[in-house]
């Protein structure tokens, strides 16, 4: 009997899967799978598949801030590759990056024309081909900040306060996934979210020792999350290990979030 | 380090407490197929064995131990004989409970004796082997709670059949999830972390619920269905392997749905 959580003979799409986080999930997705899409910026997908020697990675730009484009080429795309088992999408972590106090409206609304609406186009043209054919997983990913506020104190001057676009957007991932969850249920369609505590890039880890301490301090574990524990997550809902969890926002922390 | 994209127990000591029931046989049996070196902690040898003895027979390695949860001494004495046996204890999924209440109505010594188990019992365990685990500096606790440690109950659902819902059980099971958070806090520096799985509704089908209350439930999920018990097994093993080594005091529901809308 092959495991709960195999992942063999199945297709699965991975949106900003080039990044800290994404990278990981595509590596070893790209061992596991039948076939892996990766998408990211234009060539940092190839540079990856470059890097790391995948072999069952099809590199890609997809423009997912072209909400009206999308639809036509997420069609070519399934005309291509067929209708994935699978879908991670990673790609929204996008803010202004700036104060509260100099933010400005439209600046806030870009947030959300990059990061929400996309999201839900790309969610629902997927769902609905999944739901011909009866199954399939979509995995997006929130952040502890659209649970919790960040705690301003830790960011100490220079390094301003992680964004309020930021987490009023993740915020908005948590409920879209339960909405779509809830709608797609029906159908054999799961969708589920990854919330992620603090995994500062290795950079970050390098250049700010102080930052990290703090934010270690902040969780039960006393340390921040690297990269490969957001693999087990992603996998776990991915998979039929998860056959009967859906709507849920699997929290990755390190126990930032239980006190 | 340990590899945190591995959902293999294979290798690992695991006790877990519980195993006569629905879901208890489920996690047994799913358990043992992970490779673990699995312990059933259990009151009662005899309604195990059987069990036992086909997951041995498919060349599992599945162990029982009569034991009282109720009792201090007995779980100290399950914890040395393991250690001294298996050197070790990486996980335990605390499944045991108690349900000797059956109504509102029901007398306040039925409700101590619920408590005796399902609380203290349940405090006592994870307490016994949290501190071991602390001391070899690693291990996962998986507690098993349900959606009636999240959601009160809708009790239309129960009209008509003779299925009952006891007020104990919500206190419990609530008390189970801020306990795991606390001792997600407390555990953490040690390197051991704890979590909760909350399953919905179970179906059994040895011996199915009443047809219209099957029926209501399916329309409570988005799933459209009760779980099967080997379903919350997935999750089970998620937790206590080293792929969600970045995970304490969370819980995951295994509800179809049931608590998302």
């Amino acid at each position: 009997m092959k495991p709960w959580h195999s992942l063999e003979e199945k297709t699965i799409w991975v949106t900003g899967g080039a990044g800290y986080l994404g990278s990981a999930i595509t590596t070893e997705l790209d061992s596991q799978c039948r076939k892996v899409l990766c998408f990211d910026l234009p060539g940092r997908a190839n540079v990856l598949v470059e890097e790391k020697q995948l072999t069952r990675t099809v590199p890609l730009a997809l423009d997912l801030n072209d909400a009206a484009g999308l639809p036509n080429a997420l069609a070519a795309l399934i005309a291509t590759h067929g209708v994935p088992d699978g879908v991670v999408h990673l790609v929204t972590a996008s803010s202004a990056g700036k104060r509260l106090e100099q933010l400005l409206p439209e600046e806030f609304q870009r947030t959300f024309d990059l990061g929400l609406t996309p999201t839900f186009v790309l969610c629902r043209a997927i769902a609905e081909k999944m739901k011909a054919r009866g199954s399939g997983s979509i995995v997006l990913f929130s952040s502890m900040y659209g649970v919790v506020s960040p705690d301003p104190r830790i960011y100490r001057d220079p390094m301003a306060p992680n964004p309020i676009d930021y987490g009023a957007s993740k915020a908005a991932i948590l409920q879209l996934s339960r909405y779509l969850a809830v709608h797609y249920g029906p159908s054999g369609v799961r969708f589920n979210c990854v919330t992620p505590g603090p995994f500062p890039n290795p950079a970050v880890q390098k250049a700010h020792p102080g930052f990290i301490a703090d934010l270690s301090q902040k969780t039960a574990l006393h340390r921040v999350g690297q990269n490969p524990e957001i693999i087990g997550p992603t996998l776990f809902l991915l998979t039929d290990s998860a056959s009967f969890v859906t709507g849920h926002s699997l929290v990755v922390d390190g126990g930032w979030t239980i006190w | 380090m340990a590899d945190s994209t591995s959902f293999s127990l294979h290798g690992k000591v695991v006790i877990q407490f519980g195993g006569t029931g629905l879901l208890g046989r489920a996690l047994v049996a799913e358990l043992a197929a992970t490779g673990c070196t699995l312990v059933v902690a259990s009151r009662n040898r005899a309604s195990l064995e059987s069990l036992a003895d086909k997951e041995r027979k498919a060349g599992r390695t599945v162990l029982i131990e009569e034991t009282d949860i109720g009792s201090e001494t007995s779980l100290s004495s399950l914890r040395d004989r393991v250690v001294e046996k298996h050197g070790r204890v990486d996980g335990i999924v605390f499944n045991a409970v108690s349900r000797p209440m059956r109504a509102m109505t029901d007398d306040l010594a039925i409700w101590r004796q619920s408590m005796e188990t399902n609380a203290t019992g349940f405090f006592s365990t994870v307490r016994t082997f949290g501190d071991a685990m602390a001391r070899q500096r690693s291990g996962s606790i998986v507690n098993i709670s349900s959606i009636y440690g999240m959601v009160g109950s809708n009790l239309s659902l129960y009209a008509g059949t003779n299925m009952t819902v006891s007020p104990d059980y919500f206190f419990h099971k609530g008390g189970m999830l801020n306990l795991t958070r606390y001792l997600g806090s407390h555990y953490g520096p040690h390197g051991v972390r704890v979590n909760v799985v909350s399953p919905g509704g179970i179906y059994n089908p040895d011996a199915p619920q009443a047809p219209e209350f099957i029926e209501r439930y399916n329309r409570l999920t988005m799933l459209g269905r009760m779980a099967e018990a080997r379903e919350v097994a997935g999750a089970v093993i998620f937790l206590l392997s080293d792929a969600s080594s970045y995970i304490t005091g969370a819980n995951i529901p295994v509800d179809g749905g049931h608590t998302a809308k």
